[in-house]
């Protein structure tokens, strides 16, 4: 049987599986298709419903339930819904075991809700240092501007005035006003 | 199940229990390689995450024979919310009786349309798996119980009647 305990541990191998067998198209089909539109349709239902208000309903109760040790902090306002993950439980489950089979699996969240947030009329500004650090933030596709700076929307929550975030090795992938995985700036 | 995950398991996570949700994913996964990649794509993936992913638990298996399986298997099902399972071990096979599947269970109270071969995974992936242990694998029964074999392979076994596995349901 396939499990949910190790469920990120299968879900990346997968991503690797389906690029050899139908390359990087395929894989992004999945995660719109497969993720976005069956397994979280309940997450697309509230966020299409209800927006920011949905986005706390969802992001709440899903990382609550993951993340136990509460390794993430929510912050919102009426115009933007952000999340920092201090300790990303699927990607810190990769790295503790020590799973790589897909090239690289942070692309998944984007991969699945950027189409879902671009279609309830939302953009993402996000970054992620593939060390189990991000923060997002998400706002109607009208908003202007870039990244708000640290600490302006999450106070001393925000994962970019930790000490790891300077660190010279890590590598970022960053995102701005985006809803596609391939959108990424390096 | 009351034990805690233990040492038996290949992957480990910080907290006791998987979040059931994910089941979710799984059932949406299989509707999606069976639409885009057809019945043998997906059969096809599921032997072939038995073989690799699972690669530590088949060398645990060919290692230490029956009692790892069992072992394995309590382990693995105290880690899956709401299932109801007992694993019984005699000297020449385990049985691992499903009295409550918590994916079936989970999908239901979901109210998600499980994909009808849903429960001909636990077949193609645990055979898979045992294959690559020198063992067997039969799989009886299915949607929301059922009874798991694991046998040493002697090549007198039965194949698989895929017809005795249950299209799975609301």
């Amino acid at each position: 049987m396939i499990g949910c305990y190790d469920f990120c541990g299968h879900y990346e191998w997968t991503f690797g599986w389906m690029e050899r067998v139908g390359g990087h198209a395929l894989v992004r089909d999945y995660w719109n298709e497969a993720i976005n539109h069956d397994a979280q349709r309940h997450a697309r239902g509230l966020i299409e419903r209800e927006g920011i208000p949905g986005m706390l309903k969802y992001w709440g109760h899903t990382l609550a339930e993951e993340s136990p040790s509460l390794g993430f902090a929510i912050s919102h306002r009426e115009d933007v819904f952000r999340i920092d993950f201090h300790d990303c439980p699927s990607r810190g489950f990769l790295l503790r075991n020590g799973l790589k089979n897909y090239r690289d699996y942070c692309d998944h969240c984007m991969g699945w809700t950027g189409p879902m947030l671009r279609e309830s009329g939302y953009v993402i500004d996000h970054e992620h240092n593939h060390r189990g650090q991000c923060w997002w933030e998400m706002r109607p596709a009208a908003a202007t501007g870039g990244h708000a700076p640290p600490g302006s929307v999450a106070g001393k929550k925000d994962v970019r005035l930790r000490p790891e975030w300077q660190d010279p090795r890590a590598k970022f992938d960053r995102y701005v006003k985006a809803t596609d995985p391939d959108a990424k700036q390096l | 199940m009351s034990a805690q995950p233990t040492g038996e398991l290949p992957y480990v996570d910080t907290k006791p229990q998987g979040s059931a949700d994910f089941y979710f994913a799984t059932n949406a996964t299989f509707r999606f390689i069976l639409q885009r990649l057809g019945r043998a794509g997906w059969v096809s993936y599921l032997e072939e995450l038995g073989r690799a992913y699972f690669a530590p638990v088949n060398d645990r298996w060919r290692a230490g024979g029956l009692p790892a399986v069992a072992r394995y298997w309590r382990a693995f099902f105290a880690a899956e919310p709401g299932a109801k399972v007992e694993v019984a071990e005699t000297p020449d096979r385990v049985e691992v009786v499903v009295h409550g599947c918590p994916a079936i269970k989970h999908l239901r109270a979901g109210g998600r349309e499980i994909v009808r071969e849903y429960c001909q995974h636990c077949y193609f992936l645990g055979n898979a798996r045992a294959e690559a242990a020198g063992l067997t694998m039969r799989l009886a029964g299915g949607n929301g119980s059922c009874r798991h074999t694991f046998a040493v392979a002697t090549g007198s076994t039965t194949p698989q009647d895929i017809n005795q596995i249950k299209e799975a349901g609301l």
